[in-house]
């Protein structure tokens, strides 16, 4: 058993170890470490936002911040600014880098890089405008920055796709007879094709990216209560964050109904009682979202207990606050977690088997189920204590959770790491047989 | 040594997520009153009362036509509180209806400041009973013409006892001080309505709208009158907005079913 394991654990890391050598995933990664101070900045301004400065959050509430935090609101719209730009301009800047470094790994020109790079950036723009606003004589309603967290996907999409056709025509169009010439014609034409492909888009379809992928989001996910359910949802939720759909899922009406629900009965009657057990609130927010969705908590406890990894440690300690307020983003990005297959596998396991165990618990009402509302950025394992009204075993089920996400995630950590050391000394004698030649 | 760093680290975090669960521990006493303050039901009725010599039929046809306007279909219960505190219910609210209308008449519907006063406090009854069975904690209003004045009542005398807030306050033509025309003489209603502003929710969103059939009121309730609202409203709730409707179904009367009036309760009212 041990030996199939270790085998097993093997393959996954030699796969592992391959896909980070793919070109397209190098590009991505290296997309990623550029934006990564911009989602760190963020998370930090949607941190302080929304645990400090607004009613629904846990520091707001519990340190009493409207009595002592003068020119509250200032502030808020001051940060507001900040994360907005921050993560929209993260969005773009994926596009943009993306891009870029696909097409640097097939020309050296420096003209075609960035033609890419900015032919990127004006098709994510193209595409992401208000389609109401889209009337003779006026002029449209730019959303650059709108996308939020969820656009980090839209970013990473786009790049990739821009950046691969023009590696396309670079590849047909490989000796131009004037450097300038390509760029100018590749940047033109592309241009114009996605001002035709977007320009298509809005007047079809009369939502904007953001509504649209809101929407499809929404479908599958409008009122689970049962553990086949929460285990699909948790599994989604997952999966869609390895891709870049950072932050939580958006709610839907169904989960609002049932968390008011839960809420009415228990402010209703002396007994802990609620009309539904089972829901995204009482399990998923409260137990299976330690740190972020993902338990990112659980990864970072996890990165701390390995050893020899001190690229994991620098993101672990900078992402450290906002993981501390449920905010995984810097996370995600710094390591990153995004599109690298060993650290997805525990990104869909830990949550999976924290919902399973909280599930068997709430349903055999070994623990009650949390119906106050979730304060933002509670630190992970006291969202179940003071959303169940004070009890301590919610608490140790949410403490057994929070060990078992990190004894899940701590093998991929160290495997993770096994496969940056290999990485890395290979850059080094790559470095070191160039400098020889 | 490289071990022992891993789990100082470890150990570090452990005590950082324990520090900041500090506040939450020792806020946790307060918390049930501070989920109870702003915890809102899912309902929120829209209560309707009807203006002097009105039955609590008075806003079928109203209902009927926002009914017709509006995509969902909200359900009609009629209450009428009898001289002695008792109330007979007539219409039902539809299971899963979160915004149903309620309309509460009085057998005793007469007009002037005596009644006016007893009617504010048979509508309490009524709101306690309401409350208690459909356990709403918030509420919009519409009343028309003395209807407003037994609604500001309620809400300055017996509203902070019931533990319910009101969202939004709609008068429709309301005699703030009778049928008082002139600027310098205040009846002692009026008084006591200013007298009470004070007891007035601050969160409160109020519109007071006066139908203009001449130049001077709606044929039965003076401009003036209804004008004096802003002593009441002004500058103590969240907003508090005058409008004047003119034209077709301006007369007093027949003010609730004035399309600009209908069309002012759907787009204020109904949200």
């Amino acid at each position: 058993m041990h030996k199939t394991m270790w085998r097993c654990g093997h393959w996954v890391m030699a796969r592992d170890y391959q896909w980070r050598r793919l070109n397209q995933v190098m590009a991505l990664n290296q997309a990623l470490r550029v934006v990564f101070p911009l989602i760190l900045l963020g998370s930090l301004a949607d941190l302080v936002i929304r645990g400090w400065l607004t009613p629904t959050g846990y520091y707001y509430q519990t340190l009493h911040v409207e009595n002592w935090c003068p020119q509250r609101a200032r502030l808020e719209q001051g940060l507001l600014l900040l994360q907005n730009g921050a993560v929209g301009l993260a969005s773009l800047g994926l596009a943009i880098v993306v891009s870029f470094y696909l097409v640097r790994q097939v020309t050296r020109s420096t003209d075609d890089q960035l033609t890419a790079g900015l032919l990127a950036g004006l098709t994510l723009q193209l595409v992401n405008v208000n389609p109401v606003s889209l009337q003779p004589h006026h002029a449209p309603a730019w959303l650059a920055m709108n996308l939020g967290w969820h656009g980090i996907l839209a970013g990473l999409v786009v790049g990739l796709l821009v950046g691969n056709l023009y590696r396309i025509g670079v590849r047909i169009w490989s000796s131009p007879l004037d450097a300038t010439l390509r760029p100018i014609t590749l940047g033109s034409l592309g241009g114009l094709g996605v001002a035709t492909v977007s320009g298509g888009w809005l007047l079809a379809a009369p939502f904007t990216v953001r509504a649209a992928f809101n929407a499809w989001l929404r479908l599958p996910l409008s009122f689970p209560t049962g553990w086949g359910q929460l285990a699909s949802f948790s599994l989604l939720n997952g999966a869609m964050t390895w891709c870049g759909t950072l932050g939580a899922l958006p709610t839907t009406s169904g989960q609002t109904v049932a968390a008011t629900q839960n809420l009415a009965a228990v402010l209703g009657s002396a007994h802990w009682q609620v009309p539904h057990v089972l829901t995204v609130q009482t399990v998923i927010q409260t137990y299976a979202s330690m740190g972020g969705p993902g338990m990112a908590l659980a990864l970072l406890l996890a990165i701390f207990l390995v050893r020899q990894n001190a690229a994991q440690r620098r993101i672990g300690w900078l992402s450290l606050v906002p993981v501390l307020g449920n905010f995984n983003a810097p996370l995600l990005v710094g390591l990153p977690v995004i599109w690298r297959p060993l650290l997805g596998i525990p990104l869909l396991l830990a949550p999976l088997a924290c919902v399973s165990i909280s599930s068997l618990a709430l349903a055999f009402h070994w623990v009650p189920a949390t119906a106050y509302p979730l304060a933002v950025s509670t630190p992970g394992p006291f969202l179940s204590f003071l959303g169940s009204g004070g009890s301590l075993r919610a608490l140790l089920l949410a403490i057994v959770n929070l060990a078992l996400a990190t004894a899940i995630y701590y093998p991929f950590v160290k495997g993770d790491a096994a496969v940056d050391r290999r990485l890395a000394e290979e850059a080094k004698r790559d470095a070191t047989s160039d400098e020889l030649a | 040594m490289r071990h022992l760093t891993s789990w100082r680290s470890f150990g570090l975090i452990i005590g950082l997520v324990v520090l900041l669960g500090v506040p939450g521990l020792l806020w946790r006493s307060h918390q049930v009153a501070v989920v109870r303050a702003t915890y809102k039901s899912p309902v929120a009725p829209v209560i309707l009362v009807p203006g002097s010599s009105a039955t609590q039929n008075r806003f079928n046809a109203l209902v009927k036509e926002l009914n017709g306007q509006t995509k969902t279909q909200h359900s009609l219960l009629r209450v009428e509180v009898k001289t002695n505190g008792h109330l007979v219910y007539n219409g039902a609210i539809r299971h899963g209806d979160k915004r149903p209308f309620i309309v509460i008449g009085f057998q005793n519907h007469h007009d002037g400041a005596v009644n006016i006063r007893k009617q504010a406090r048979w509508f309490a009854i009524a709101f306690r009973a309401l409350q208690r069975t459909y356990h709403f904690n918030h509420f919009s209003a519409m009343g028309h013409s003395n209807g407003g004045l037994v609604l500001t009542l309620f809400l300055e005398n017996d509203l902070a006892a019931t533990g319910a807030t009101a969202d939004r306050l709609m008068t429709i033509a309301a005699p703030f001080n009778l049928e008082q025309a002139s600027a310098t003489v205040e009846t002692p209603l009026f008084k006591q309505l200013v007298a009470g502003r004070d007891r007035l929710a601050t969160s409160l969103i109020v519109y007071s709208i006066a139908g203009s059939k001449s130049y001077t009121g709606d044929g039965i309730v003076p401009f003036a009158s209804v004008n004096r609202g802003k002593y009441i409203f002004q500058k103590r709730v969240r907003s508090f907005t005058q409008i004047i409707v003119s034209g077709a179904n301006a007369n007093h009367a027949h003010l609730p079913e004035n399309r600009q009036i209908v069309r002012l309760i759907r787009q204020d009212l109904l949200v």
